[in-house]
């Protein structure tokens, strides 16, 4: 059944990978599109083409969004190619990037913003990158759910000693703590963080009733 | 001044006929080819002095193509372009004997700067 699981998410990594594929191809025939566009406009002398300037900045807007369209493939073929290796190689700072983009459509519907806070140095561990993204995602959705609407999310990974911590951390206003602490270590989800980590060898603790969440990680998960 | 000579080769025609536009309106004198045999089949009767190719292809690979053209040669260009899997293909790409590699979708302005170093590279 575990076989069966592991090729399951091995395969849906693959296809999600491949329609990434496709849809960056689809962006790059839009942008050369739009910029094509914008060429001949800017060889359009004005006066033959009235109302120029909000062509313009409508092709800027369609090339905004190609950007971020890009951006948001290149980390979902990323999130997808998770599962080929495991365990494998991670660098907790890149993950914290990604991460960043893989919950911040569920953080918005809060009015929550989520910010990266890399390590100043490369914070390297051998461990299952679904399930590590698995953790950090369960965090921050325990997070989402205990606390008031607004504020700020912020990841930040660390080295503390030979320990790689993970944090997880609201900044914003707190309903109040008394309400939050419970919340947190009573909900469903807390169970099912700590069962994750224990898969990767670690352990999950929350911090400063309910503010803030740090996962301890082995630097090689035992396999 | 010299017309560069440009040979864009991608699958994605629609990409591929629109980019050779942007670069015409730019002076270039550009071909297209939307595939392999047929990037190979314009080497070898109208020699370009740069060719953007793209590595995921249907049929003849990019790399396939990129060893092919530098084996007819070895003075043409080329510049590889490579998908999310960007600098592992293109370091690969690069040991075959491309000249640099870019990851789509292009900056038009990268496009350009790297067409004309690359240009420098193969007098």
């Amino acid at each position: 059944m575990d076989k069966i699981k592991s090729k399951e998410i091995v395969f849906f990594g693959k296809i999600t990978a491949g329609i990434t594929h496709e849809i960056k191809n689809v962006l790059a025939i839009i942008q050369e599109s739009s910029g094509l566009m914008e060429d001949i406009l800017a060889i359009t002398p004005d006066e033959t083409f009235p109302r120029k300037d909000k062509f313009n900045i409508s092709l800027k807007r369609i090339s905004g969004q190609i950007d971020r369209g890009v951006d948001i493939t290149t980390r979902l073929n990323k999130f997808a190619h998770s599962p080929d290796h495991s365990p494998d190689h991670v660098d907790l700072n890149e993950v914290s990037e990604q991460m960043v983009l893989l919950a911040s459509r569920f953080a918005r519907l809060k009015n929550v913003a989520i910010e990266a806070d890399p390590h100043d140095a490369p914070m390297i561990i051998h461990t299952h990158p679904v399930a590590l993204e698995m953790a950090l995602f369960e965090s921050i959705e325990i997070l989402l759910n205990a606390l008031s609407s607004g504020g700020k999310i912020r990841l930040y990974p660390r080295k503390i000693q030979d320990r790689y911590v993970f944090g997880i951390c609201y900044e914003g206003t707190i309903p109040s703590r008394a309400d939050v602490s419970p919340a947190v270590s009573s909900s469903g989800r807390w169970a099912s963080l700590q069962e994750t980590m224990a898969y990767l060898g670690g352990t999950a603790k929350a911090f400063d009733p309910g503010l803030e969440i740090l996962l301890y990680f082995p630097q090689s998960v035992n396999t | 001044m010299v017309q560069l000579k440009v040979l864009l080769v991608d699958d994605e025609k629609e990409f591929v006929t629109t980019l050779a536009e942007r670069l015409e309106l730019r002076g270039m004198d550009v071909d297209i080819a939307t595939d392999g045999e047929m990037a190979l089949g314009l080497v070898e009767t109208d020699p370009p002095q740069v060719v953007v190719l793209d590595v995921m292809m249907p049929g003849l690979g990019g790399m396939e193509v990129l060893e092919r053209i530098k084996a007819v040669d070895s003075s043409i260009q080329v510049i590889l372009l490579t998908g999310h899997g960007g600098t592992k293909d293109g370091i690969k790409g690069m040991q075959l004997g491309a000249f640099d590699y870019l990851i789509k979708p292009v900056d038009i302005d990268e496009l350009i700067e790297k067409l004309n170093e690359a240009a420098k590279n193969g007098l």
